[in-house]
């Protein structure tokens, strides 16, 4: 069943997926390049172009579940992006005295390698229809260590950045103002650490839950 | 006749089924079972038919009032019957009390208490009139919806799960502490008089409306509840059939107008989103019921169900139907979602 409105789908989706692949692999490709050269504290700067492009570029994958082309539902994808924009517009480059912390080496690691495995499987599939099944157990496994790796580095750098926070008053509203509002951007970062409590362990356990699922079905197959 | 219970899962719930008279009701069997396991009182117990394995369809729930023999399909000496325990109970009067009682005590603690001292402020501030005639407009609004709760609402399900408490609870209370720090802030901005008189008024008028609305729901009903669903009529349920809804958002937004707070826009906001999906279910539920078929009127066709443009909004984001669907954009002769006429 090949209507025009699937090969286009197939091929937008494909196109995306190997577009932000290749991003997500020049940032580790830069990373590991810094890290021999020069060292940790050089990574960001290095790594900044593609990373801030490649990570927002994951956007669209909201607008993807939303109208429907994608079968991820919204309220997986949506906690899981929005974590790594905070960290990535939020934090490092809104802060720029947290870049050269040794903790950015392990974030943007841990989210490159996990980045390009699950970009070129799903550009995999989408272009020729399947994906090795090495490449499937990657897809479902590498999360296992890259995860609490990853989740560490985040909730570090967010506790490293709040003197920073607090000190530069960026991103507050204060009152009086016509509106009566308020916004103060050091308790939303610790609100932001308070999330993390509850929210890593589910998305632990639904990565879990995805990888038995995965790996049973194939095995059927 | 003989009543097999099973869980969930296809186990044998009670080991030997029960005994109960051809006659019974399922509140008889809902008796049966509480004495047999002392912990399952009947309002926790959810008795449904079995449905085929593999079979999408939502399964039947039994009606306590009704015969048991009417779920016989066939076989009038034995019923086979799933079992699942919804969880410790606690009936709605309770739930709603306290979920009610949050708000109508959090807010004055920041009108008369010093509570803007722990938050860096002096103690010393002027209060705007505005404040005042807030603090009593949103006082007497709980205090309504608590008398409504034990003298004018009659339930159709006597109880709500006890997790429930908890969940609305923290809505109401965050929600209520939230919007009372703003409004009685030391550095709040009043409205002009004008916008404000409008705000109050307009907002009277809708919980005056909407304790009109709750009187009419209430009459559809006998006093123990019974009345099941009925197709209300009169006043605004004319036009919408969750008139009680419609009112109490527009009374928020009276509130909000005079009192202009991001705080109470935002759960402007929220509580129409949660009233729009009651008000499309409600909606839905009662055209099902009200078919026009066996002797039963047939719902109004021309009724929305509450706003029409928040249904759709809400039903495309709940999932109901992806934004690309053109069963959304296309206009639907006389359905809820037609945007186009009723915004």
């Amino acid at each position: 069943m090949a209507s025009a409105f699937t090969v286009l789908r197939r091929l937008y989706l494909s196109v995306y997926n190997w577009i932000v692949f290749i991003g997500w692999f020049q940032v580790l490709f830069l990373a590991l390049k810094t890290l021999k050269e020069s060292g940790h504290e050089q990574l960001y700067n290095a790594v900044e172009k593609p990373l801030l492009l490649a990570q927002s570029a994951a956007v669209l994958e909201i607008l993807h579940g939303l109208i429907g082309l994608v079968r991820s539902p919204v309220s997986s994808t949506l906690p899981q992006i929005g974590s790594r924009l905070y960290l990535t517009w939020g934090i490092l480059w809104s802060f720029p005295e947290i870049r050269t912390h040794v903790l950015v080496t392990s974030l943007v690691i841990s989210w490159a390698i996990t980045e390009i495995i699950r970009y070129s499987f799903f550009g995999m599939k989408e272009a020729f229809g399947f994906a090795p099944s090495w490449h499937l157990w990657l897809r479902y496994s590498t999360f296992l260590v890259l995860y609490p790796t990853g989740i560490s580095s985040e909730v570090g750098l967010i506790y490293f950045t709040l003197p920073y926070i607090k000190a530069s008053e960026k991103y507050c509203i204060r009152m009086p103002n016509k509106w009566n509002f308020s916004f103060d951007y050091l308790y939303a970062a610790i609100l932001a650490l308070g999330i993390y409590v509850p929210g890593s362990p589910h998305m632990y356990r639904y990565m879990l839950g995805q990888r038995k699922r995965a790996l049973s079905k194939s095995k059927k197959e | 006749m003989k009543v097999t219970l099973v869980s969930r899962s296809g186990r044998e719930f009670i080991k030997g089924g029960l005994e109960l008279n051809d006659s019974a009701t399922v509140a008889d069997l809902q008796e049966a079972i509480h004495k047999r396991t002392k912990k399952f009182y009947p309002s926790r117990q959810r008795l449904t038919l079995p449905v085929p394995s593999g079979s999408r369809e939502r399964p039947v729930v039994l009606n306590y009032k009704k015969n048991l023999k009417d779920y016989c399909d066939g076989n009038e000496n034995s019923l086979t019957l799933v079992f699942k325990d919804l969880g410790p109970q606690v009936s709605y009067r309770t739930l709603f009390f306290f979920e009610y009682l949050g708000p109508l005590i959090l807010y004055p603690a920041f009108y008369y208490f010093p509570v803007y001292k722990f938050f860096g402020y002096e103690e010393k501030r002027v209060i705007h009139p505005v404040q005042t005639y807030a603090l009593y407009y949103w006082c007497f609004h709980y205090f309504k919806r608590i008398m409504e709760t034990f003298f004018v609402h009659r339930f159709s399900h006597a109880t709500s799960p006890l997790s429930n408490v908890f969940r609305n609870c923290a809505y109401y209370w965050s929600f209520g502490s939230y919007i009372a720090y703003y409004v009685n802030h030391p550095l709040y901005t009043p409205v002009g008089d004008l916008q404000m008189k409008i705000g109050f008024g307009f907002g009277v008028v809708c919980q005056l409306a909407n304790f009109y609305c709750h009187i009419i729901l209430k009459n559809l009903r006998s006093p123990d509840g019974s009345g099941g669903y009925q197709i209300p009529r009169g006043f605004l349920f004319n036009i919408v059939t969750c008139a009680n809804y419609t009112t109490e958002i527009y009374q928020w937004l009276g509130f909000n107008i005079a009192t202009q707070t991001v705080a109470g826009y935002v759960f402007l906001v929220v509580a129409t989103s949660i009233m729009t999906n009651w008000a499309l279910a409600k909606h839905r539920r009662l055209k099902k019921l009200f078919d026009g078929k066996d002797g039963r009127p047939k719902y109004p066709r021309s009724r929305r169900s509450a706003i029409a443009c928040s249904e759709t909004l809400v039903a495309s984001s709940a999932g109901a139907q992806p934004l690309l669907s053109p069963r959304l954009w296309l206009p639907r002769r006389r359905s809820a979602y037609s945007i186009v006429l009723y915004c």
